[in-house]
């Protein structure tokens, strides 16, 4: 695995993956003792676990990948009422792009999903957001000159 | 084994299956989903070499595999639900990039996840058990990101997509590549495929720039 030095986390992200972590530990404990995995009657798991059933290769290696990630998340935490206007780790903002709208919420690299609207803080354009607010217009270049126009910025 | 033969019958259709984008795009004889396959597994083991720590044999299982549901479940575009029907019109929707809101981007993702994962179910449906599952739990790493090698790939692939819009904007001139810098300026974040694409950008657009 892939050592980082910080994984961002929203703290609904850090919540689904320690219920993810404690789902498939106890699958694990289930598996050794050959007992029919009980735990699938759970509405909270999502049921694409079931396919790590049968694959104590794929279990092991997502519970280490889990461990090595609450080893290294920092939680992002909600902004002092004096920085509600800066876009920073958690925010969801509102832009202008040319004519178009859009709305992202930046997050850490293990949350970010741009067809879901969550970008990540290293990207070019989440890193670029970063630190500005409501009425700032951030520039992205190379090669294609782009502007950002900050409409909205708030905090869930 | 007859199992095994209608399975390799089954996939080798993706031999022959252009991918859409380009088929919007009007591109002539544009690359089939196995010659996308081919090319980003291969770029996927190079720069793999670069990370440490890193299972070169599961992205390369994952580069093999990510595309497979697409022989029943087709390619999908960002434009699809907007597409128009006249030709025209297709090439100026060409020249933007999609922008929905929130709830559309999980609405139309829930849907391609759905389509997807049933048609890969259907492909695999006779394989052993093992099999079976590896298959799945590779196509679920990549969908998901559930490991550094499932996120990995998820750029990957989409590096190789971009590549291949330089290739063909610099013999066709299309696509237009203003839509995919904009995509990509949101969509990368991994430092290696980020300094590549600023490779791309110097072989590519050394001697005509790109517009929006």
């Amino acid at each position: 695995m892939e050592e980082r030095k910080k994984f961002y986390l929203t703290k609904k992200g850090l919540e689904k993956f320690k219920k993810e972590y404690e789902a498939l530990r106890n699958l694990r404990v289930a598996k050794t003792k050959g007992e029919a995995p009980k735990i699938w009657e759970s509405e909270d798991l999502n049921p694409e676990y079931l396919s790590f059933q049968e694959d104590l290769n794929f279990l092991e290696t997502r519970i280490t990948e889990l461990e090595n990630i609450f080893k290294n998340a920092c939680l992002i935490k909600h902004p002092f009422k004096k920085e509600l206007n800066v876009i920073n780790l958690g925010a969801t903002v509102k832009v202008e792009v040319g004519e178009e709208k859009d709305e992202f919420t930046i997050v850490g690299t293990l949350e970010a999903k741009p067809s879901l609207g969550r970008i990540s803080n290293e990207s070019p354009v989440g890193s670029a957001l970063l630190g500005h607010k409501v009425g700032d217009e951030i520039i992205v270049s190379s090669p294609i000159k782009t502007i950002y126009k900050i409409k909205k910025i708030k905090y869930n | 084994m007859k199992d095994f033969v209608d399975f390799f019958h089954e996939i080798g259709k993706l031999k022959g299956k252009p991918r859409r984008g380009w088929v919007i795009n009007n591109i002539k004889r544009p690359e089939s989903i196995a010659e996308h396959t081919f090319r980003a597994a291969i770029m996927a083991w190079v720069l793999s070499k670069k990370k440490k720590n890193f299972n070169v044999e599961k992205v390369l299982k994952i580069a093999l595999i990510h595309d497979l549901c697409e022989i029943y479940a087709g390619d999908t575009t960002p434009y699809d639900s907007i597409l128009p029907r006249s030709k025209k019109k297709r090439a100026e929707l060409m020249k933007t990039w999609p922008r929905f809101s929130n709830a559309e981007k999980k609405r139309i993702a829930q849907k391609k996840y759905k389509k997807e994962k049933k048609a890969l179910e259907k492909l695999i449906s006779k394989l052993p058990i093992e099999l079976k599952k590896e298959i799945k739990n590779l196509w679920l790493d990549y969908e998901e990101g559930l490991t550094v090698e499932g996120r990995f790939f998820r750029q990957m692939d989409r590096l190789e997509d971009f590549l291949q819009s330089m290739e063909y904007w610099r013999k066709y001139k299309k696509p237009p590549q203003g839509p995919w810098w904009l995509w990509a300026r949101e969509h990368f974040d991994d430092p290696i495929l980020l300094e590549i694409i600023r490779e791309m950008d110097n072989k590519f657009h050394k001697h005509k720039k790109p517009r929006i």
